[in-house]
């Protein structure tokens, strides 16, 4: 194989991303720590609120990305491996974005109620999705033809999703130690700089995963491109034997 | 006294949670980009389409 002097996965556009997410990131440990208000009834614990839920979002969006690319690539007409290849890199910064959602809920929660964790609908249903996760993520590493590994996943994708909806709805339907949602679309239990901060927040994990999603595709790719070329000199190497 | 203790525990655990989810983040970041990195030296140019 060719030597190469080019060792990055970056691009002008990923970098631009990259410099306003750490310029975004900065921001909200500036705006959270230091200049967010307390809050009235919760007082400085309100500070998680710009890292929990934003965390908790992008989480939700990214799995949602597994499972719509993984119907489009159950689906006949737009069946593609690049379809495999985009739901398995955002289930994997997912899963990562799911551990600091509930590290950081777990922390809160030390603060807010006294325990860290409770066997409670929304913690066991979110706890629930990160381990199917990291079982779809195990999947993806077993041994198969890529057809037959990509339709196995994008079917184990789709099934995990469901999770989700789950634990949207589990503060209203059941009863747990979580407050229902403080921001929708009709209504946000905060205003002022609190809500500037939030949204700063919300805007720097946005970048923050677009910017993963970019480099974490593009190794991806390197990794289908190794397998590829680790096939050819296999085959290679039998015909050179059946030869000699 | 005692509320100083409170404060400190407060502070240390919400500080605390910034730097792990920022840690978190920049441990995954590190990871991948080195990852790549290594691939990206055993890979000729024609495999990596943003060049």
């Amino acid at each position: 194989m060719n030597e190469s002097n080019v060792l990055h996965t970056g691009t002008r556009g990923s970098r631009i991303i990259g410099i306003l997410a750490l310029i975004g990131l900065a921001w909200m440990v500036v705006f959270g720590l230091l200049i967010s208000p307390p809050d009235e009834v919760q007082g400085d614990n309100v500070r998680y609120l710009y890292l929990h839920v934003p965390a908790a979002f992008l989480t939700f969006t990214a799995f949602g990305i597994t499972a719509v690319s993984s119907i489009l690539y159950l689906w006949k007409r737009t069946r593609s491996l690049t379809w495999d290849r985009i739901a398995g890199c955002s289930a994997e910064i997912g899963v990562v974005l799911t551990a600091v959602t509930l590290a950081t809920g777990m922390l809160w929660g030390k603060l807010s109620w006294g325990v860290y964790w409770r066997w409670d609908a929304l913690l066991t249903s979110t706890a629930l999705l990160l381990v199917m996760f990291i079982g779809y993520l195990a999947l993806r590493g077993l041994e198969a033809s890529p057809e037959v590994r990509a339709r196995r996943c994008a079917i184990v994708g789709i099934i995990a999703f469901l999770d989700v909806p789950l634990i949207h709805f589990s503060v209203n339907w059941w009863r747990t130690l979580h407050q229902p949602a403080s921001i929708g679309p009709r209504k946000t239990t905060f205003d002022g700089p609190m809500l500037l901060s939030f949204f700063v927040s919300l805007v720097a994990f946005v970048l923050v995963y677009i910017w993963l999603m970019m480099h974490r595709n593009r190794l991806a790719m390197m990794e289908q491109a190794m397998d590829d070329h680790g096939l050819q000199m296999a085959i290679a190497e039998r015909h050179a034997e059946a030869i000699a | 006294m005692m509320l100083a203790s409170v404060i400190q525990h407060h502070v240390l655990n919400i500080v605390g949670g910034y730097v792990l989810v920022l840690g978190s983040l920049a441990l995954f970041t590190w990871r991948m980009l080195g990852r790549a990195r290594k691939l990206a030296s055993q890979l000729p140019d024609k495999d990596k389409p943003w060049i």
